[in-house]
């Protein structure tokens, strides 16, 4: 399954949708995660917050290829999208083990592709290289096989890309 | 000097950010102010407090590799605050993660440094710690074992007369030694770094963790969430299922 996480303009929506199974629109009409881990520990990939994140985890947990389309923000994610992955921390478990040497959680889905991000906006050469990092970060954390980061400088570009 | 401390947690209360910032503050001269920070409501307080002083401590949990969402949301207020007021503040952070080790920061680390760029503030560095739930639950244990030093000792006096038994204060001993031993690597950075701050000179990155060997930290994770996942029912709801 291919999900598409974005946080452009909701136009873009229509059109992504025919490249993808499934896409999350980051468009901030959502709460912070509250850092509580009722999504492990009381009500599992779920999280106690009602709004439309609550059960985006079902939908992260099945992606196949993860393509995110973000603004730079300091050699990051927008906080939109940002906000989207810090309340899907369900798609693994509360149980820890070892991944690539170090100490990760245990993966509720199993094993993913490839996670590929698409960075759009005025960006520095620190700023890349901070997101590759982050994006093989990512990869490793939520056991993506793989990570791909592309940079463009407008949302068009980058939609474009796909 | 006045230094003004962030606790980013979003947690209302008793958040490992928060026992940071309390270690830190021991090991900083001059005035001190902390700020809770969960919402935008919080913004302006902050704000305010940062117009006069001369450095700022970002104490934030670890949240998907990066700093959280809420954070990020201000810093870009924040870039244009430090802008606007031509603020030339020394930023300095401490990250601490679930994860035992300090060095999963990084990431975090390395967006606050891009940041101070765009912002035009001075990065000064910052200490990642690991382990940095189980740490916070070193000073609740702390809590408890003082509360039943004092009780034992008090039963005791009433008992015997003896109000301070050597037997008792031996194992309370023993038992604050071995908390202070977990902490020590953190104990040992964030010394370091109030020297800098006091200073306001460069501290780099520095990264640490509870003094735990990983495997006997995994395992203890995963025992605190099997009690934790019992008690509140997801133990029995699919726990480790897909959903």
């Amino acid at each position: 399954m291919r999900v598409i996480l974005h946080d452009l303009d909701s136009i873009y929506s229509e059109r992504l949708l025919k490249k993808c199974d499934a896409i999350i629109e980051a468009d901030g009409r959502y709460a912070a995660c509250q850092g509580c881990f009722g999504c492990w520990v009381k009500h599992p990939a779920e999280c106690f917050i009602k709004d439309k994140l609550q059960k985006t985890c079902l939908i992260l947990g099945r992606a196949d290829e993860l393509i995110v389309i973000t603004k730079n923000l300091y050699g990051t994610y927008s906080a939109n999208i940002k906000k989207v992955m810090d309340r899907s921390i369900g798609t693994s478990t509360p149980l820890s083990t070892y991944r690539a040497w170090e100490m990760h959680h245990t993966l509720r889905y199993g094993k993913h592709d490839l996670m590929k991000v698409l960075v759009y906006g005025d960006i520095t050469e620190q700023e890349k290289a901070t997101f590759i990092y982050t994006a093989e970060r990512n990869a490793v954390n939520n056991g993506y096989r793989a990570s791909e980061v592309l940079f463009f400088d407008s949302p068009s570009e980058a939609e474009r890309a796909l | 000097m006045k230094t003004v401390f962030i606790n980013c947690s979003p947690k209302k209360n008793l958040s490992a950010s928060a026992y940071l910032v309390a270690i830190q503050r021991l090991f900083v001269k001059g005035r001190k102010v902390t700020k809770k920070f969960r919402h935008k409501s919080d913004y302006a307080g902050i704000f305010e407090e940062l117009k006069d002083a001369e450095s700022v401590v970002f104490c934030t949990p670890l949240y998907v590799d990066g700093l959280p969402s809420h954070v990020l949301a201000f810093l870009e207020e924040a870039e244009r605050f430090f802008k606007e007021n031509q603020l030339r503040l020394n930023l300095y952070c401490i990250a601490n993660n679930g994860f035992i080790e300090g060095r999963q920061n990084e990431p975090l680390m390395q967006v606050l440094e891009n940041f101070c760029v765009r912002a035009g503030v001075r990065w000064r560095g910052g200490v990642g710690i690991g382990g940095g739930v189980m740490l916070n639950v070193t000073r609740i244990i702390f809590v408890v074992q003082t509360a039943v030093f004092l009780i034992l000792n008090i039963i005791n006096g009433i008992k015997n007369g003896v109000f301070l038994d050597t037997g008792i204060l031996s194992i309370f001993l023993k038992n604050a030694g071995l908390l202070l031993f977990l902490n020590a690597g953190v104990l040992f950075f964030l010394i370091w770094m109030g020297i800098a701050i006091n200073k306001r000179s460069f501290f780099s990155k520095r990264y640490t963790r509870v003094l735990v060997p990983s495997f006997i930290f995994i395992l203890i994770a995963n025992i605190f969430f099997v009690l934790i996942s019992l008690f509140k029912g997801g133990l029995f709801r699919g726990w480790l299922a897909r959903k």
